[in-house]
């Protein structure tokens, strides 16, 4: 019977322009190197059983990603924790180990939604800003230009219902938008498309690469906790 | 604006911001404070290739071993970033500190290929640091560089302060002790090249001029200041058993090309082919112990969690105890998930037995170099392979389940006629016919691959004073090539022509062409060991706008009592020696390896060679 773990870790500084890729890479090394031996798909090309909950675009901040993975040893997870912890390099922090209950689905296949913080530097009122939110929310449609996967061609999709919850706040400093979206196989919405649609709705003209994006929570369905 | 801010801004905008942000694991991070000399180890080159060089490693970890230096990193950036560096105006930087390369004491690059000459002057370029030597002031750090091609410094002579020939172990921390002794007492640059101009392997080229004949070629040397020796003894460390080896070398964050454990089994080459710089410049042979090996590689496959591991040298099956030393690793390897690689593994019956091993399910391809078509040109260029020997294994190989066999040749030889080409297409003609034999008249699945590069002769071999093929000859060569080799099942492929003739007037080029190479960086050359960062019309507008010309160094054979531009630095071997091994070649007579006795190439003059005559 495999053993199943989730480790939770924060990205931040240098560290988000790491790669989803080149992330898993560095955590298979990591086991490795740590000697949790990890169980392995069976086949003329086994690999070890490890996977993130949900990727993170490059360039992102977190605080809150979790890498699910399988051994066929059981270990304390005060235990593995340990042995991973001083693996880490800069920027990547691990803050805990769970076991997982062998009964649940992949963290992959149970995502619902996650909650995304955006940093703006761009000056607003508070209630401007509050204007430009409910103005944005209140659209029959919200839409947003999206490249489809199969011909690069970009196309107008409504994200409306997949947006669950935006809020913002006002600084001198500039805006933090707030929002929680669908993300999942079942339904995902991208912050880059509401980021994007409300800059345009809310006319702010502010470079994409000044902006800060950080996934603050990962929610999965029938409210999974660790 | 801070420079981080910056740097968060240009790192959201480009591809791969992971070459750029330091930080992996093994990384060195040191408190500035206590430093007394920092340098900048360089690799003119992407990040993903310049972290698979085992060399930079090796000196990484030597420098910093010591507490009072530190040795950081930086490597090409790829066009992006540089145009959003070049907008945003941050210099170039280390990757562990983001260190403006200016702010260092030293900057040293490695020079591995004459192709990557002109992306030393772009990163120099980019650091916002003079490119000539004598227009950098006392405020920039000493620019220096070593590697296989520091061995004929000449075209960045005019760049450089110093080269550093040869082994760099022991060298590079000297050179960085003695600088930081020069910064206590308080003496100027030239003070210190002065005194390091004294320490074996180091060349200051600006002590030294040329003057020219009035047919282009080198009238005489000259020494410009009396500190400077009459020539410079290439640095030798005689054993490599005790010297430093990294097991925590830098991971690479982004994947590198060569993503693995890697130890270095011996330095140096006992075969002679007439046409390797590498064979004769690296000699002796210097070997670790089978022990030492493994104790290394177990060391690295812990410290790293590498899955993969692999062996270094210029022959692998040449280790005097590669039979013991497999069999071991390959206990270790497999009790531990780690698979092995083996490179230039010479095709034998044992290498079989360990590959069937290996290999089991992944059969990946086969390579063999005969380098040339016909036992009479093999013999010219001293390749001790026969067409038997080919053939034997071929058909084991496909006897034992390889479906893909590559095969490497140089065209341009000397000698080379119109046999020697229909050769190459022969051999791949019968290994065809091998295959069908086995695996039914249509071949099933097998691919033969006939690699064809074109032949740069490079300094420091028998070969340096010939001539090389002009891009139309190669061209030629290359159609013809074509035509023979449409066989079904092989595919053909050959290098581009003219980074050839670039490579050759650099690879025996003099002071002079340094102009060439500062007239392409300003006409935007860098990268040019990328195809798609590759053109030759710029090259060609530089050399013709700096006048200097491929018929003479790369298309002109030299005259035997020719001053080289080289000949001031010694790697070790006597000129008498590779003058001749060119006399035999052209009698197509052969050199026996050194292991069956000595050949006299005058190595032994400098240092003892433990492997001479060891198979009587």
């Amino acid at each position: 019977m495999a053993e199943r773990y989730v480790v939770r870790f924060s990205k931040n500084g240098y560290a988000k322009y790491t790669s989803h890729l080149d992330l898993l890479r560095f955590f298979k090394r990591a086991f490795r190197k740590s000697g949790i031996q990890l169980r392995y798909s069976q086949g003329f090309n086994p690999h070890p059983k490890l996977g993130f909950a949900q990727p993170l675009s490059l360039g992102y901040s977190s605080c809150c990603e979790l890498l699910e993975f399988e051994t066929d040893k059981k270990y304390e997870t005060e235990e593995i924790y340990e042995l991973l912890k001083n693996e880490m390099p800069d920027g990547l922090d691990l803050q805990w180990c769970k076991g997982i209950d062998g009964e649940i689905k992949f963290l992959a296949a149970s995502c619902e939604s996650a909650e995304y913080s955006v940093t703006i530097p761009y000056v607003l009122s508070e209630s401007d800003l509050k204007k430009c939110i409910d103005g944005y929310l209140a659209q029959e449609e919200i839409t947003a230009m999206k490249r489809q996967k199969k011909d690069k061609k970009m196309v107008a999709v409504d994200i409306k219902r997949m947006i669950r919850k935006l809020e913002g706040k006002a600084s001198e400093h500039g805006i933090k938008l707030s929002m929680l979206l669908d993300c999942g196989s079942f339904s995902n919405c991208s912050p880059e498309l509401v980021i994007a649609s409300f800059c345009s709705f809310a006319q702010i003209d502010i470079p994409r690469y000044e902006m800060e994006v950080e996934r603050r929570e990962i929610n999965f369905y029938n409210n999974l906790q660790f | 604006m801070e420079l981080q801010k910056k740097l968060d801004h240009i790192f959201k905008q480009i591809e791969k911001p992971g070459r750029y942000i330091g930080g992996e694991v093994n990384s060195i991070k040191k408190n500035i404070e206590n430093i007394e000399t920092r340098m900048a180890f360089a690799f003119p080159d992407l990040y993903e290739i310049g972290m698979s060089y085992l060399g930079m490693q090796i000196l990484y970890n030597t420098v910093n071993k010591r507490e009072n230096l530190y040795c950081e990193r930086v490597f090409a950036p790829a066009p992006d970033m540089e145009s959003l560096m070049k907008k945003e105006g941050v210099p170039l930087f280390t990757l562990e500190t983001k260190t403006p390369l200016k702010d260092m004491d030293m900057v040293g690059f490695t020079l591995q290929y004459e192709m990557s000459f002109t992306t030393v002057l772009n990163m120099l370029d980019l650091a916002h640091i003079p490119l000539l030597s004598k227009e950098r002031g006392e405020e920039f750090p000493i620019i220096a560089a070593g590697g296989p091609c520091a061995f004929n410094p000449e075209p960045l002579a005019d760049f450089m302060d110093m080269f550093l020939i040869g082994d760099g172990e022991e060298l590079l921390p000297e050179v960085l002790e003695l600088y930081a002794q020069c910064k206590k007492e308080n003496l100027s640059k030239r003070e210190f090249l002065e005194r390091a101009c004294k320490l074996e392997g180091v060349y200051v080229p600006s002590f030294y001029d040329f003057e020219y004949n009035n047919n282009g070629t080198i009238k005489s040397l000259c020494k410009l200041n009396e500190n400077a020796p009459e020539y410079v003894l290439r640095n030798i460390i005689p054993e490599t058993e005790s010297l430093d080896f990294p097991v925590k070398p830098v991971i690479p964050m982004v994947e590198a090309v060569h993503d693995r454990a890697v130890v270095e089994t011996f330095r140096g080459c006992t075969r002679g082919c007439r046409f390797c710089q590498a064979g004769m410049i690296y000699r002796p042979v210097r070997e670790r112990s089978k022990d030492k090996i493994i104790e290394l590689a177990k060391a690295q496959i812990e410290a790293t969690g590498n899955d993969e591991l692999s062996l270094l040298s210029l022959s692998t099956s040449d280790y005097s105890d590669f039979h013991d030393l497999t069999l071991e690793l390959m206990d270790y390897c497999k009790s531990n998930n780690v698979s092995l690689s083996l490179p230039s593994l010479r095709i034998d019956k044992f290498a079989f037995e360990v590959l069937n091993k290996i290999q089991e399910y992944k059969k990946s391809g086969l390579t063999y170099a005969p380098e040339a078509g016909t036992q009479r040109l093999r013999d010219v260029i001293n390749k001790g392979v026969t067409e038997e020997d080919i053939y034997t294994s071929v058909e084991q190989a496909i006897e034992l389940g390889w479906r893909h066999i590559k095969l490497y040749f140089m065209i341009g030889l000397p000698t080379e006629t119109e046999e020697d080409l229909d050769g190459i297409a022969q051999i791949a003609k019968n290994i065809i016919d091998i295959n069908k034999k086995y695996n039914g008249p249509k071949g099933g699945r097998f691919r033969l691959t006939v690699s064809v590069s074109n032949f740069v002769p490079k300094a420091d071999t028998p070969f340096q004073w010939e001539r090389q093929n002009t891009p139309e000859e190669f061209e030629a060569k290359h159609r013809y090539l074509e035509q023979r080799l449409k066989i079904k099942g092989v595919t053909f492929n050959y290098h581009d022509s003219y980074t050839s003739v670039c490579e050759a007037v650099f690879a025996r080029g003099d002071r002079r062409t340094g102009k060439a190479l500062l007239k392409a960086h300003q006409l935007g050359c860098r990268l040019d060991g990328w195809s798609e960062h590759f053109y030759p019309e710029k090259w060609k507008e530089a050399f013709k706008s700096s006048g200097i010309l491929p018929e003479f160094y790369a298309y002109r054979e030299r005259q035997e009592d020719e001053i080289l531009p080289w000949e001031h630095i010694r790697c070790g071997v006597s000129k008498k020696f590779l003058m001749s091994e060119k006399h035999k070649a052209y009698k197509g007579a052969t050199t026996s390896d050194c292991r069956y006795g000595c050949v006299g190439c005058g190595i032994n003059r400098r240092v003892d060679c433990k492997l001479e005559g060891i198979y009587g």
